[in-house]
């Protein structure tokens, strides 16, 4: 089976649809979690719970005329949407789903996952600059800046992980947390040197909701400021893809979040196979990314870069540093 | 077989990213067209068992020098803006045989059998992360000990520069 044509055809469909069928639910999942937390009943009419919602969207959405407006640049207003989903797509191809669902085991897959996070923003960049508006491309520049103070604090607390697992292979830093939920990277109870790794945790899940471009933190979007950034201009599937890609790296990073610090597909107690309780805690994380999102305020964009270099840098360096003397020491 | 089409198949898409990367007129559009170009390098590097050079190739000229480039021709060009310039024939020419001189000889070096060639693939073919860690921190005569710690200060000197420099104009804009 292993060098079979098959399996690459079969993962390939299985991530096609596993992207798909999220990208279109949690849409749902959000919308109903927003409407709860509001006092709304959210989307109810299409179906049970409104649960059909998002195929009358991704239809309503489909049949729209995609409108390019005069003035803007137009391969590129074209290409973005598309550019948006690659990234976590591809990402996709290294993550262990569990112990045995894995497309590829590469050595260095936690590099190739933040090497393609680094060129997730791209896609954004393109599209707020190719529409040619003010309010797309100040949220284009604020993309980038934002993206490229998150991703320090973020690869510091992953080298801290990958210090004390003693490898970048994901499959690797998951089985090194396997069996009960004190060998979890978050708790890591059993050495007792490093019980604050739940400093490392906070830092890393606020990093990977910035990375998102998520409320708190979803400066390219501020409905309040810009309109909606670098969307301003799409209408139709063009929207419809963004938001997909933006869902796909909400799910990406919860997936990253659970192999780095919650024990991959590790049951805590040692029930249910892997598989489901790799999905658990993800729907877990996302359900808490959605929770925050419609509880907190948006933030300022000078507020948002001095969090990321006055506060999560440097403690993210001492996170590194101690973690390093203790690696040494004991 | 799978492998021989998936490696023509990149390499028919590197040489028309390429082209398209110096033929373009707008400045933007080339830059893309090489970003293509280097993604259809890192996956041939991928196919060669070579997967620490292929992720450097996306992190660094990918995500970090593409990045800037992008940014400094947002800057300085305006939207769909077209640089066309008229190439004398003479120039022209002269470009032509240059590139003709270089495709001859790189196919008169690369067409005959040799031993140090074949030898240094042979050695370099599967090189996994461990590997490149030891020879990073070796002391010996093949290790780049001094470098590496050279360059880590320097990142570090220029992390906690950028933080000192955005302290203080956070001071001087509480005073004001």
């Amino acid at each position: 089976m292993d060098t079979s044509i098959w399996r690459p055809i079969l993962y390939l469909i299985g991530f096609m649809a596993f992207a798909g069928v999220n990208a279109a639910w949690l849409g749902w999942a959000e919308r109903k979690g927003a409407a709860h937390i509001q006092r709304r009943n959210g989307p109810k009419e299409v179906g049970p719970f409104g649960l059909w919602q998002p195929l009358a969207d991704g239809i309503k959405l489909m049949t729209k005329q995609l409108l390019i407006p005069s003035g803007t640049d137009d391969i590129l207003f074209r290409i973005a949407p598309i550019l948006a989903m690659i990234p976590a797509l591809t990402s996709m191809v290294v993550i262990p789903f569990s112990g045995n669902i894995q497309a590829r085991s590469i050595d260095m897959s936690v590099l190739l996952i933040f090497a393609l996070a680094s060129i997730g923003m791209f896609a954004i960049l393109l599209g707020g600059w190719a529409s040619g508006n003010k309010y797309a491309v100040i949220s284009a520049a604020r993309v980038v800046s934002q993206s490229i103070a998150y991703e320090i604090p973020m690869l510091i607390t992953v080298i801290t992980i990958v210090m004390i697992t003693g490898s970048t292979n994901l499959q690797d830093i998951a089985l090194a947390q396997q069996g009960g939920f004190w060998h979890w990277n978050i708790f890591r109870l059993e050495g007792g040197h490093f019980v604050y790794m739940w400093i490392a945790f906070l830092i890393y899940f606020i990093c990977s909701v910035a990375e998102t471009n998520r409320a708190p933190f979803d400066m390219a979007e501020a409905e309040s400021e810009l309109v909606a950034g670098y969307m301003t201009e799409y209408g139709s599937m063009g929207f419809g893809l963004f938001m997909m890609g933006e869902y796909l790296n909400i799910v990406v990073g919860a997936c990253m979040t659970t192999i780095l610090f919650l024990g991959g597909w590790g049951s805590p107690f040692g029930f249910l196979p892997g598989i489901w309780w790799f999905l658990i805690k993800i729907y877990i994380l996302i359900f808490t990314i959605i929770w925050i999102r419609w509880t907190y305020p948006r933030t300022q964009i000078y507020k948002l870069l001095n969090l990321s270099w006055k506060i999560l840098i440097p403690f993210s360096l001492v996170n590194l540093l101690v973690t390093a003397a203790f690696i040494k020491v004991f | 077989m799978m492998s021989d089409l998936l490696f023509y198949g990149l390499v028919t898409t590197l040489v028309l990213l390429s082209l398209l990367a110096v033929s373009l007129p707008n400045l933007l559009h080339g830059a893309i067209a090489l970003i293509g170009s280097f993604f259809a390098t890192a996956a041939l590097y991928i196919m060669l068992q070579l997967e620490f050079v292929a992720l450097s190739q996306i992190m660094l000229y990918i995500g970090g020098i593409i990045i800037f480039m992008l940014i400094i021709i947002l800057l300085t060009s305006g939207l769909g803006q077209e640089n066309r310039y008229m190439v004398k024939g003479r120039r022209r020419a002269a470009g032509a045989g240059v590139s003709a001189l270089l495709l001859i000889g790189l196919l008169l070096t690369i067409s005959q059998p040799s031993e140090t060639l074949q030898k240094a693939t042979l050695r370099a073919a599967p090189v996994t992360m461990d590997d490149i860690g030891f020879r990073l921190m070796a002391t010996n005569k093949n290790g780049f000990i001094i470098p590496f710690e050279i360059i880590s200060i320097l990142l570090l000197v220029a992390l906690v520069g950028a933080v000192v420099i955005a302290r203080r104009d956070n001071g001087q804009e509480q005073e004001s």
